[in-house]
């Protein structure tokens, strides 16, 4: 566990080298879901990345296509490219964008960045593959705030009718969405009919795993979201939870805070 | 009436042949369900009424397509164009996925429910993205022809049917993706005709010959890719171009013949159709083609303005 916990410290450092170097991104929203991101990648999800378009595949979509900098430091930590790549994060002719594309990055499946397009996508996957007969199944990772698209109560009522079993949700409940309204997640999908479970705590990795893990161990026939509460910024004292830093750049002072905070 | 059901018709038709190819899906926003009966039925697994939720319809046929599948996606204009707008563009145009959209009701067919039910815009904002086809087929050879030539290319492809029909028969080899047709060979004016008005047309052309006018007459069902070479190669002969559409004089068919001939000069150029104004009357389609000048009367004094101008 102390490995991993090192792990993360080093990708949190990645993704503020990209946020500093480029003045752009989404520091905060890409930290909320770094731990889910490098559970799952870590332990869950099946792919290769030396094959990213390998026909057995899991899938993974990032709904909320602004946390791009936690995928694709957990894209290049489990192998997809070379994490020196990154830093060109923004640039000109960088692959990789404020919001991910499928047709530049490895391990990508799908073009994000308005919201409450990614879930109903996430439901053509599952459903092609039942179509398919193949066993693959499809994450998909909402924000909070995200949840109030109304693409998403659509997709939630369809995929209960689709039956699509091999559908799960991750809601990352980072409580941005508290500047407008909050919501209960847990008891509204529930009410959906669909199999709901909680993460108490969206950065301990013990949870995460044994939540996934109840997901694996599940025979529910219905779709399936994990409602993560996580925290904005996670892991830098002056940027969690303010919401100032929800799309700003770092200065030098600030870039230097940070790195001190993650040695 | 009957055009309608005839184009809806060749619809269920074509769709059962393009069945054939197991990678196709049949997604409806809850309409054409008793007519796409024997679909479902030999198509179990492959044919889905997604019920009201087109937004949701359009990003879901996006994730088929991901996975490798061609979605062809059923509901009425508006609601499978303009409502889904970002959706056509993000997941299929910019993800560079295929997919098909067959719309009904096109313009003002549904006359009576008035301008929500209305569209004279959807041309326009599906030829603004790229990586669009878009085809506005007004009998049914042309439909079958051309969704079989096209549904499987790999690019999001718009398909208009309107409710009514032109009555002019082409033959099978005529019909090719992208291509315009060349109805009757005159001089004295290009008239460019899409969808059902081709039949006002032909009926205009009768009244003009007698008072010795000429029109050329140039049909055209792919809106895009248009097929520039005949369009061009009748301006240079005519040096008049009129452009007649159940559309928005903004955005459509004139404005992709005008952007076609920008570079000619000494082209009098003039268009009809929705005169960028919402359509409030109700009544029956003919009633507001009337309102509109869209009739024989109508297009046959706008070309004798043209041609004596």
């Amino acid at each position: 566990m102390r490995g991993a916990e090192e792990d993360l410290k080093k990708l949190r450092k990645d993704i503020i080298e990209m946020v500093y170097k480029s003045k752009e991104g989404h520091l905060p929203s890409a930290f909320s879901i770094l731990e889910l991101l490098f559970v799952l990648y870590g332990d869950f999800l099946k792919y290769n990345p030396r094959n990213p378009e390998d026909s057995n595949r899991d899938i993974f979509i990032l709904s909320k296509g602004h946390g791009s900098q936690a995928l694709y430091a957990v894209l290049a930590h489990y192998g997809f490219f070379e994490r020196t790549n990154l830093f060109s994060f923004c640039k000109f002719d960088s692959p990789f964008g404020g919001h991910p594309d499928r047709n530049k990055v490895p391990g990508v499946e799908a073009s994000t960045g308005s919201l409450g397009h990614g879930f109903p996508m996430a439901l053509g996957m599952a459903l092609a593959f039942k179509i398919q007969n193949k066993p693959n199944r499809v994450f998909v990772l909402i924000g909070d705030g995200e949840s109030e698209e109304g693409t998403i109560w659509e997709s939630t009522m369809l995929a209960l009718n689709l039956n699509l079993d091999n559908l799960i949700v991750i809601l990352d409940k980072n409580k941005s969405q508290y500047y407008a309204y909050d919501h209960n997640h847990v008891k509204i999908w529930k009410s959906f009919g669909w199999h709901t479970l909680e993460i108490k705590d969206g950065h301990n990795l013990n949870e995460i795993r044994n939540v996934f893990q109840e997901i694996n161990k599940s025979e529910h026939d219905k779709p399936k979201i994990i409602v993560a509460h996580t925290t904005k910024g996670k892991g830098i004292s002056f940027i969690e939870n303010n919401r100032e830093w929800h799309h700003r750049a770092l200065n030098e002072e600030e870039y230097d805070k940070c790195m001190e905070e993650l040695k | 009436m009957h055009g309608r059901v005839k184009m809806r018709a060749q619809f269920t038709k074509t769709v059962m042949d393009i069945g054939e190819d197991e990678k196709v899906v049949l997604l409806v926003g809850d309409i054409g369900v008793w007519g796409l009966r024997h679909f479902k039925e030999k198509y179990p697994t492959r044919f889905y009424n997604i019920g009201i939720c087109e937004q949701s319809m359009m990003s879901l046929s996006a994730g088929l397509a991901m996975a490798g599948l061609i979605p062809i996606i059923h509901s009425i204009t508006p609601f499978v164009t303009e409502r889904c707008f970002e959706q056509i563009k993000d997941d299929f145009c910019y993800q560079g996925l295929g997919g098909n959209i067959v719309s009904v009701g096109s313009c003002f067919d549904y006359a009576g429910l008035g301008c929500t039910h209305h569209c004279y815009s959807d041309i326009a904002i599906i030829r603004a993205l790229p990586r669009t086809q878009i085809i506005y087929p007004a009998s049914e050879i042309e439909f079958d022809l051309l969704m079989k030539q096209t549904y499987n290319n790999n690019k999001l492809t718009y398909f208009r049917l309107p409710q009514k029909k032109h009555s002019y028969k082409f033959s099978q080899d005529q019909i090719k993706f992208g291509k315009g047709i060349k109805v009757s060979e005159g001089k004295d004016i290009t008239v460019i005709a899409a969808g059902p008005q081709l039949e006002n047309v032909l009926k205009a052309k009768v009244d003009l010959e007698n008072e010795n006018i000429f029109p050329e007459i140039i049909y055209i069902h792919t809106i895009k890719p248009l097929d520039k070479d005949i369009i061009r190669n009748s301006a240079v002969k005519t040096k008049r171009v009129l452009t007649i559409e159940e559309h928005n004089i903004l955005g459509g068919l004139a404005d992709e013949v005008s952007r076609n001939l920008e570079d000619m000069g000494g082209v009098a150029i003039s268009r009809m159709g929705v005169n960028d104004e919402f359509i409030t009357d109700y009544g029956t389609y003919e009633e507001i083609c009337k309102s509109i000048d869209l009739t024989p009367e109508g297009i046959s004094k706008k070309i004798r303005m043209m041609v004596n101008e």
